[in-house]
């Protein structure tokens, strides 16, 4: 392959590195430090592309907009949207255990799959929404694309430093109270539905943020871009392996995560094209494999969460037994 | 619409999805109640059970009525052998740790499957089968097959549960872990003994889903949603609850059509399960709330 | 005559922190033994050493001659002590015939003479034996607790404040049931809250605070000392 080629191709997988890494950002802010179960990972993402898709795109028949809006707004709209559709099934969902998070995180999903495909008014059904401009998309090929890895990096540095600077202040050492013993965190009288309700809101907002990025790189989306048990499940991945309760470990993990991804896609093109289709569910295999091996053998992650003072000698019994109060 | 056509086109396949959904919704319910955490994989692993059945009917060139119990031991040895391997490390996390490692066992069990029997559908038997009339009442054998099924082997769990010994254990760790414990029940038997339920009846249901319409690669994960709403809806760890709660979303999902586009039928089951957890989160007949 | 259960020298606790500091007591066959204090003393933590429900980094537990410091909690069951915990100490959906059958889990063979020596110390249960506990009334409940510990025959009953939260009426009836299981020759051990009451009631007693022995002497004795009155009555 000629050196314009690759450097295109590292291009290409930076920006979805970036991409990846914000959404699992978000889902570091709802797992790492709140301990909420999302599984509709691919849900928040699918509407937070959407949502920006229509109002970026120029104005198109047969379907509602689009309303050819500033790509700043788009993106605004698509973390509002996100948040819009978390605040309720956060709201039910969060007064129980995050078993229930999990299973309605599906449904929300689920819904959203069937919103997208079904309501073509709203986005175009199969066909999906094109047209959708770049920031930057006038530029030559390797210049737009290098612009727009500055923009997406630029987003995910801004968004790292205000998540590091929450964690760190109060807010932060109080959702990890609440995380790791919620009874006590009550008893201090503690908000610690509400407190759940934000972090589950903030995480959804920056996945909906996530989509429109992925959106306006493509140009377009369609309900074929993301396939919702594989976009969940990377993120997820990618946030176990590289720490959960550790913004770096989150952003490490979604380069390695997403390389290690690419990489075996090359390397199972390779193979004659009658087991091609085959290779591709045995990455997925893999994948799963992975989880399972990084929860039993490093289950704190590549970059494990730092420990601050307030955390020192908490949940560390050496010896439980039943009836132990 | 005349009350027949009511009947034979909303209320008896709503009955019979009911049914199939009733068969995952039990497991899915002990295992909440007994080992505390939502199984993700519990639809995959009932799209395995139907396409075990699948591979039992092509290979051996049997009925697959007669796939049935060999695709249930097989399905429930298998859940054993995922618990062994993939959750029984985790018993001393957070629950919740087991809950992620379920949902990428979900993935791979899919991928074995889609690796072995591709994406295509398929189906038990060619050719399409017409109902039976009784007395105005269209019904056809495999839809008998179906809900006999769930009420013998729900019966028969039932039974156990009730009348054996170690049905009693279960019931027992379900109801108190710590007190079960202190009494000296095996903690590991009665979770082997779960997963062969739930793994058992698992099998069944994605059998039934297969024989009903037919076999694809993402029809289990289609079922999770229903299934759980079932078991919430009956409330966690009532096994009879699961079967009341499985009627309710089956008939819920068929008649939602004469209201709503039929697109959106599998949002019934997401609809109920918010609105439970809403009003009444231990469920009609008054289960746990973890 | 050689004590039933001794607990020597014990030092431990949940997690890193140790709640008994230097807890030595002792159990003979056939008596009750009473461990009061005020709250926070480490009463019900003695308890649960015996029952290797929490670290212990120093000293040692015998019953009946055997070291039993480091056996989980099924074998120590097995060997013939029993724990009924102060709350959540029974199975509230299962019937208590149920409850019974649980407590008796280990034991192999026929259950009905264990059946009919529990029911002819509480002849309620055995009207209500269908009934699912959870229904029962508060000393009810208790009653099945203690019921389904008595199934093994164990030789040491544990009971954790059994009494908290019973009407007097109740309280009463309580300490006249754990009478007549030690005229079975089941020797019993508990927790009290009600110190005057189950000083009054018991053998022996120890008083415990801030997780050390303090005071020990028959039931009477204690009552007579002015300083253990002081703990409970004066302050």
């Amino acid at each position: 392959m000629e050196i314009l080629g690759l450097v295109n191709y590292a291009l290409y997988m930076a920006i979805f590195i970036a991409i990846y890494a914000l959404l699992a950002l978000g889902l570091n802010i709802q797992w790492g430090f709140a301990g909420l179960f999302n599984a509709g990972i691919a849900g928040f993402f699918a509407v937070g592309a959407y949502t920006s898709a229509i109002l970026t795109s120029p104005a198109a028949d047969g379907r509602i907009g689009g309303f050819d809006l500033h790509f700043t707004i788009g993106w605004i709209g698509a973390m509002v949207a996100a948040a819009l559709v978390a605040w309720p099934i956060g709201k039910i969902c969060l007064r129980f255990r995050s078993d229930y998070l999990a299973i309605a995180s599906i449904g929300v999903a689920e819904i959203i799959r069937l919103v997208i495909k079904s309501e073509a008014e709203l986005t175009n059904g199969a066909r999906g929404i094109s047209n959708i401009p770049r920031p930057a998309g006038d530029f030559g090929y390797m210049e737009s694309q290098i612009a727009y890895l500055a923009l997406v990096l630029g987003v995910l540095i801004v968004v790292y430093l205000l998540v590091e600077r929450q964690f760190n202040a109060p807010w932060g050492r109080m959702m990890r109270a609440i995380r790791d013993n919620e009874d006590a965190a009550r008893a201090m009288g503690k908000n610690v539905e509400f407190r759940r309700l934000e972090a589950f809101i903030f995480g959804s907002a920056l996945m909906g943020l996530g989509g429109a990025l992925f959106a306006h790189f493509n140009r377009s989306i369609t309900p074929e871009a993301i396939d919702p048990m594989v976009a969940t499940f990377l993120v997820w991945i990618m946030l176990i392996l590289g720490g959960s309760g550790n913004n770096r470990g989150a952003i490490l993990g979604a380069a390695v995560v997403w390389i290690i991804w690419s990489v075996s896609e090359i390397a199972t093109d390779q193979l004659p094209h009658e087991y091609a289709v085959q290779a591709k569910y045995i990455r997925l295999f893999l994948i799963g494999l992975m989880l399972q091996l990084v929860l039993r053998f490093r289950p704190e992650g590549l970059l494990p969460e730092p420990l601050r003072g307030d955390l020192n000698g908490r949940g560390r019994n050496t010896k439980s037994g039943p009836a132990n109060q | 619409m005349d009350i027949l056509e009511l009947v034979n086109f909303y209320i008896i396949p709503g009955i019979v999805l009911g049914s199939i959904y009733a068969l995952g919704a039990v497991g899915i319910t002990l295992v909440f109640a007994i080992l505390r955490y939502a199984h993700l994989a519990h639809g995959d692993l009932a799209t395995l059970g139907a396409f075990v059945a699948l591979a039992c009917v092509t290979a051996l060139g049997i009925s697959p009525l007669l796939a049935l119990p060999m695709a249930i031991v097989a399905t429930a040895a298998v859940a054993v052998g995922i618990d062994k391997v993939f959750y029984e490390h985790l018993r001393n996390r957070p629950k919740i740790v087991t809950v992620m490692a379920s949902l990428g066992v979900a993935l791979m069990i899919r991928s074995v499957i889609q690796v072995v029997w591709g994406v295509d559908t398929q189906t038990y038997s060619r050719g399409i089968v017409r109902p039976e009339d009784y007395f105005g009442l269209r019904i056809r054998d495999r839809e008998f097959y179906t809900v006999f099924a769930m009420l013998l082997l729900v019966g028969g769990l039932q039974l156990f549960l009730t009348r054996t010994k170690w049905g009693k254990a279960m019931r027992a760790m379900s109801d108190n872990p710590n007190l079960a414990l202190l009494s000296g029940i095996d903690n590991k038997k009665v979770v082997m003994l779960t997963w062969l339920v739930a793994g058992g009846l698992c099998a069944a249901a994605g059998y039934f889903l297969g024989l009903n319409t037919e076999l694809k690669s993402l029809m289990g994960w289609s079922m999770l949603l229903p299934m759980f709403a079932a078991a919430i809806l009956g409330g966690v760890g009532r096994v009879e609850g699961a079967v009341l709660g499985g009627l309710v979303v089956g008939i819920a999902e068929e008649l939602s059509v004469l209201w709503i586009p039929s697109e959106y039928k599998a949002a019934m089951a997401f609809v109920i399960l918010l609105f439970m957890l809403l009003v009444r989160p231990t469920g009609l007949l008054k289960g746990k709330v973890l | 005559m050689s004590a039933l259960l001794s607990m020597e020298n014990l030092t431990g606790g949940y997690g890193d922190a140790d709640v008994l500091e230097d807890v030595s007591l002792h159990v003979d066959p056939d008596e009750i033994v009473v461990i009061v204090g005020p709250n926070g003393a480490g009463k019900s933590t003695a308890m649960k050493s015996v029952f290797g429900l929490l670290t212990i980094r120093g000293g040692r537990m015998l019953f009946d001659g055997e070291d039993i410091t480091t056996w989980a909690p099924n074998r120590i069951v097995q060997r013939g002590i029993c724990y009924v915990p102060q709350v959540d100490n029974i199975f509230r959906e299962m019937s208590i015939h149920e409850n019974l059958e649980m407590g008796g889990f280990l034991k192999k063979g026929d259950l009905s003479a264990a059946y009919d020596r529990v029911y002819t110390l509480f002849p309620d249960l055995k009207e209500r034996r269908k009934t699912p506990a959870g229904r029962l009334s508060g000393g009810q409940r208790q009653m099945v607790a203690m019921g389904r510990a008595l199934m093994l025959d164990p030789k040491l009953l544990l009971l954790d404040e059994p009494t908290a939260g019973l009407s007097p009426k109740y309280m009463e009836q309580i300490f006249e049931i754990c009478r007549d299981v030690r005229d079975t020759g089941v020797a019993i051990l508990l927790v009290e809250q009600h110190a005057k009451q189950a000083l009054a009631f018991a053998d022996r007693g120890y008083v415990l605070a801030a997780g050390r022995n303090r005071h020990e002497g028959s039931g009477a004795d204690l009552l007579a000392d002015r300083e253990v009155a002081e703990m409970f009555l004066g302050g």
